[in-house]
This record gives structure tokens, C-alpha cells and sequence, in this order.
């Protein structure tokens, strides 16, 4: 089965949408923004940002509703695996002080914020 | 939050606490991770604990939970473990509160609508609980079995039952909103089971020799090789025997059903095994399911036949790795089965019934028939059956081919009544009792189970017939065992005749059953 596109664009645009959420979240706590979408061809870091000279990076996971079961269990063992793999190659072998976090975000069906949740150090 | 709950692994025949602790914590990233060499079966309680939480209208938490199956260095397999990891993650997550569970043992599979699964072992955790049992005056040992295998519990004493149906009810039970009745307690004596078996020794025409055989075999427990040509009624014969061996006796039953509930073959609702085992693998057997195996050693086919008969029917045709693997159970009563995950003892303490043919044609010797066979063939053929394993037999009977006159369907007027398999029983009971009372306390049950030691002690041989035996040894150049064999057998036959010495007359009967085939 194909994804029809309008479907994907839809997708795209709620993800979007939780990814903002979460930087506006994270600079409220007064994390300092890299950079976002930051891709290659093994994959995808949603947000990096810093704080205190820590290199963080953040996989955000935004569901409309609950009904499909909650963002965090969509994020398994594979794909914090996946964020690993992708932030040795982001930091290109150097060892930094650094570590992951995972944003929860749920949406309403128009949108806005229902819940959102961050998780520190989830590796 | 951390709790502990109690249950426990079975490793072969033994009971092991495990310590099923469960933390759900207030921070981290949700998640549900078991650990403690939990092997797959016990990975995907993960799945099943889950959805039967939710599946009962109650919530599961969306946090970080950790088990832990203590100790950590004991691999544990099995489903059993889903009942108290889920009691664990309902207390530990404060849905449930509920008061001392320090005596109080969890064990059971659920299914993912939330109720109980028949679970194995059963009968194991309840002898354990009641070996854990507080000193008097203070609450007793109870346990918490899925309402389906909780029969296998309910012979055990001074324990309390709880048969749960569904993961719902037990959470309600803890609550104290509405309780589960618990199990009364039956004992053993009233499940044992005194029906007679299907076949009737009665509808065997002729054999009398054979017959004589059998009870002697029934009443010590001793094993017996039958040989004759095809269709003279072997199989018959043997199948005859589990109508004449005597009732489990309470102390045997669970003896017996320990092995059966370890293996998981009691079927559900069922509390005991209540007759004696009567097992024939087919000669397709491997040596693994005769002897006992797998990588998690489970009990093979001569602990099944546990104080009970394994009939090994067309013997020459097994394999001869699994013939000579009978040899050490023969002689132990126990067999240890030794895999990488460890080492496993489990009882194997049964009566052998062979039956073969002469030859490979069934004809050897036949009175009317003529042999097909070559010497070569024969020989061969004889030869697939080893001389240790011979040594262990030690009553050897001819079946030979019926005469016609004895087959007629309307009896003959002048026939002797044919023994039935009431008389039968009757006699084997009594030789039993005399042997029950000589073994009281020795733990054993039977004349063949007697050592060298308890030979000497109660054969009580008249001068006459140690002379006989010592001529038959020179005579027929016995072996040491065969020699101590054929003590037990003549003991037997004494103990049929109700005689507290042995006479001449019994040994003779017992050395006529030592012809060598």
C-alpha cells in the first residue's frame, strides 16, 4: 500500500508542529538551539541543542491523540539505537560529553498542545 | 516504588524460591525490561502482562519499570512468571494495596484477556509451600494457582489454595472487596483410583505359565521378557498387567505426579495421578524421550513409568543407544540427565516388560510352521539385545503358540477356570502388603528395589535351598546380580505363598524363569 501524498504532507506538518513545541520548550529551560533536521542518508536528528557544555541531541515523537497508543511507545529499542548511531556520526568520532532525550508530544485534533513531556537521558 | 513477590522455579524435581522483584519508577523514560536469565517464554510475559492489565479494566503505567527475577545466576523458563509480575507492577504502580504477602506465593500464565492459564508444576510449588510453613500458631503458607491446575494442589496439607480464575478476581481478592473461595483440601487416599483396567486377564486363552509370570512381575516389581512366536498373545498379556498391579498407595501417588506435573501431562483439573503408570513408547523412540532430555531437561519415558510398568513391545527393534541407556535406571532407580544448562536428577524406578520373537520371521521352534530365517539372520537378530541388559531380566517366560481347543469361543466343560484379574489382584495385594510392612523403613516399596545389603537381611533361605542355589550358580554360571536377582524373585514367590522363609520349592520356580532365551 502507498501512502496517499496528501496523507504525508499531513504527517510532515504534524511533526513539524511538535518540533517547534519542543524547541519552544527547550528554550524556555534554557537550552541553547544547533541545529534542527540535522540528515544524511542513515537517518534524522530532530533537534540538537546545548547546555552547560553538554551536546544533547533530541528525538521528539508527536501523536494526535491517544487512541494509537502514547508517542513514547513508539519510540523502541531500534530507533534510540538509530539516534545513537546517528549522533556519533554528527560529532564525526569525536568524544564529547554528550547525551540523548526523548520530547513527548501529544496534539489535539486542531493542533495545540495537549501534553508534553521530556524525558532526560533515556540511553 | 519496589515490591517483592514471592514464587518459584522448578529445576527438575526441585523447588527454588525466586524473588520477583518489580520497581516502577516515578522518573525515566517508559519502558518494560525483565531481567534475571529470563529466557524467551518469560521476555514475552512483557506482551501478555500488559495487555491482561489492561484487558481487566485497569491501567498500566506509563513509566519505567524494571523486574528482576531473583537470584540473578539461575536461568528460569517458562510462563509461570506473569502472574506475580503483573501482581507486581499493580502494587508497585499503587492500584493495589495489599497487606503481608510474605507467605503468600504467585504462580500462572495469563492469557491476554486476563484469565489464568493451567500452568505445570503445580503440585511442586505446594509441597514447597508447605515446607516453608511458619512456625505453628502463625498464618499458614497460601498460594495463588491458576483455578484450572489448582487440583494438583489441593492434596497437600496445611497450605492454603487459592484458585484464581482471572487476573480481576485475584485484584479484588487483595482488595478484600469480594474474596476467592479457597481449595479444600482432599486427601490423597481418596483420589486414588481402584477401577479395574480394560483388559481382563481372563479373555487370554491358555498362558498359564505366562500368567504365573505376570503376577510374580505385579507383586515384586520385577522386570519380565517375554518370548514367543507372532500372535500368541504378548501384547495382550502385558496390556493385562495394569489391571493387576495394586493401587498407588498415597506416599507413591505423589511420588508419581510430581514427575507427571513437572512434565506438564496432567491434565487440567486433574489433582493426581491415580494409577500406576503403564507406558509403552513405541520403538521409534529417541534416546532422549526414553531417558529423559532437552535442553531444559525434561523427564523421558522410564521416569514416566515411574513405580509403574514400561512395556517395551518388539524390544530387538529399538535402537540400541536407547536399550543400553536403560541400563544405569535399571539398576539406580534414578536417572541423572546432565545437558549445558545443568544437571538433573529425575526417579526412574519402574518394572520392565519385554516382549520379542524368536526370530525376524516370529517362527523359530514353531511346532506346525516352518522357520524362514538363516542362522546368520537369527543370530543377528539376537544379537540386538545385549547381555547387561539380559543380566537385568529377571524372569524370562515362553509364550508359546495357543491350541486350537483352547481358543473355541464356547468353553470347553473340562477347562480349569481361567484366573481373572480380580484374583489376580487380590494375591498381588497381599504379597504387596507383606512387603510394605518388611520395608517400612527403608523407602522402598518392592523386593526388586531391595539392595545387596537388604537381601542378606530378610531372605531368610532355609539350609536346603541356599544348597540348590549354590548348585544352580556353579551350574549355570550366574552373575553376582543375576545371583541377588534370583534371591528377590524366590523372595517374591514366597511372599505370594504368604511364607516368611523361602522353601526349596520357591527357588525351583524362580530358576525355572531364569532360562535364557
Amino acid at each position: 500500500m502507498t501512502l496517499n501524498p496528501d496523507m504525508k504532507t499531513y504527517n510532515k506538518i504534524t511533526g513539524n508542529t511538535g518540533e517547534d513545541l519542543a524547541c519552544a520548550e527547550l528554550e524556555k529551560k534554557g537550552y541553547q538551539i544547533i541545529t534542527r533536521n540535522f540528515s544524511n542518508k542513515f537517518g534524522e536528528l530532530d533537534i540538537i541543542c546545548k547546555k552547560d557544555g553538554l551536546l544533547i541531541f533530541v528525538e521528539v515523537k508527536t501523536k494526535i491523540g491517544d487512541y494509537f497508543g502514547t508517542p513514547e511507545e513508539m519510540v523502541g529499542r531500534g530507533k534510540l539505537q538509530r539516534v545513537g548511531n546517528m549522533a556519533t556520526m554528527y560529532m564525526n568520532g569525536k568524544l564529547l560529553p554528550c547525551r540523548i532525550d526523548v520530547i513527548a508530544v501529544v496534539l489535539n485534533p486542531d493542533n495545540s498542545l495537549l501534553r508534553l513531556t521530556h524525558y532526560e537521558n533515556v540511553y | 516504588m519496589l515490591v517483592k513477590i514471592k514464587s518459584i522455579a522448578n529445576v527438575g524435581l526441585e523447588t527454588v524460591p525466586v524473588d520477583v522483584e518489580v520497581d516502577v519508577a516515578e522518573k525515566g523514560f517508559p519502558g518494560f525490561t525483565i531481567v534475571g536469565l529470563a529466557s524467551k517464554a518469560v521476555e514475552e510475559a512483557r506482551e501478555r502482562v500488559k495487555t491482561a492489565i489492561v484487558n481487566s479494566n485497569l491501567d498500566f503505567p506509563n513509566k519505567k519499570i524494571t523486574v528482576n527475577l531473583a537470584p540473578a545466576d539461575l536461568p528460569k523458563d517458562g510462563a509461570a512468571y506473569d502472574l506475580p509480575i503483573a501482581i507486581g507492577v499493580l502494587l508497585a504502580s499503587g492500584q493495589l494495596i495489599a497487606g503481608d504477602l510474605n507467605n503468600s506465593y504467585f504462580y500462572g500464565e495469563l492469557s491476554l484477556d486476563g484469565t489464568l492459564r493451567p500452568t505445570r508444576g503445580i503440585l511442586l510449588l505446594g509441597l514447597f509451600a508447605q515446607k516453608k510453613n511458619p512456625p505453628k500458631g502463625e498464618v499458614k503458607s497460601s498460594i495463588f494457582v491458576p483455578e484450572m491446575s489448582a487440583n494438583e494442589a489441593g492434596v497437600v496439607e496445611d497450605i492454603t489454595v487459592y484458585p484464581v480464575k482471572t487476573l480481576k478476581d485475584l485484584v479484588e481478592h487483595l482488595l478484600e472487596t469480594k474474596l476467592i473461595e479457597k481449595l479444600i483440601y482432599v486427601p490423597v487416599e481418596e483420589v486414588v483410583d481402584f477401577s479395574l483396567a480394560d483388559y481382563e486377564m481372563a479373555e487370554i486363552a491358555g498362558q498359564e505359565q505366562a500368567k504365573r509370570a505376570l503376577i510374580i512381575a505385579a507383586a515384586g516389581g520385577h522386570n519380565l521378557l517375554m518370548w514367543g512366536p507372532p500372535g500368541t498373545g504378548k501384547t495382550m498379556l502385558a496390556k493385562a498387567l495394569p489391571g493387576i498391579l495394586p493401587p498407588l498407595s498415597p506416599p507413591e501417588a505423589l511420588e508419581v505426579t510430581r514427575v507427571y506435573s513437572v512434565s506438564g501431562m496432567l491434565s487440567p483439573g486433574q489433582a493426581l495421578v491415580s494409577r500406576r503408570p503403564f507406558r509403552s513408547p513405541h520403538h521409534g523412540v529417541s534416546a532422549a524421550g526414553m531417558i529423559g532430555g532437552g535442553s531444559n531437561p525434561l523427564p523421558g519415558e522410564v521416569s514416566l513409568a515411574h513405580l509403574g510398568v514400561l512395556f517395551l513391545d518388539e524390544m530387538p527393534e529399538f535402537p540400541r543407544a536407547v536399550l543400553e541407556g536403560l541400563r544405569q535406571p535399571m539398576e539406580d532407580g534414578t536417572v541423572e540427565i546432565v545437558r549445558a544448562a545443568g544437571h538433573v536428577k529425575y526417579p526412574a524406578s519402574f518394572t520392565m516388560i519385554a516382549a520379542i520373537n524368536p526370530c525376524p520371521c516370529g517362527y523359530l521352534n514353531h511346532p506346525r510352521r516352518e522357520c524362514k530365517c538363516t542362522d546368520k539372520q537369527i543370530a543377528k537378530y539376537k544379537h540386538r539385545i545385549s547381555g547387561p541388559i539380559l543380566d537385568r531380566v529377571d524372569l524370562f517366560v515362553q509364550v508359546s503358540v495357543v491350541e486350537a481347543e483352547k481358543l473355541s469361543l464356547t468353553r470347553p466343560a473340562g477347562e480349569v477356570n481361567r484366573i481373572s484379574s480380580k484374583e489376580a489382584k487380590e494375591k498381588v495385594m497381599k504379597a504387596r502388603k507383606i512387603q510394605e510392612i518388611r520395608f517400612k523403613d527403608r523407602r522402598i516399596y518392592t523386593n526388586s528395589q531391595m539392595r545387596n545389603v537388604d537381601v542378606k537381611k530378610y531372605a531368610f533361605l532355609t539350609p536346603e535351598t541356599e544348597n540348590i542355589l549354590k548348585l544352580a550358580a556353579d551350574k549355570f554360571d550366574l552373575s553376582a546380580r543375576a545371583y541377588f536377582r534370583l534371591i528377590k524373585v524366590a523372595r517374591t514367590i514366597a511372599d505370594l505363598e504368604d511364607s516368611p522363609t523361602i522353601q526349596t520349592s520357591h527357588m525351583a520356580e524362580a530358576l525355572q524363569y531364569r532360562q535364557v532365551v
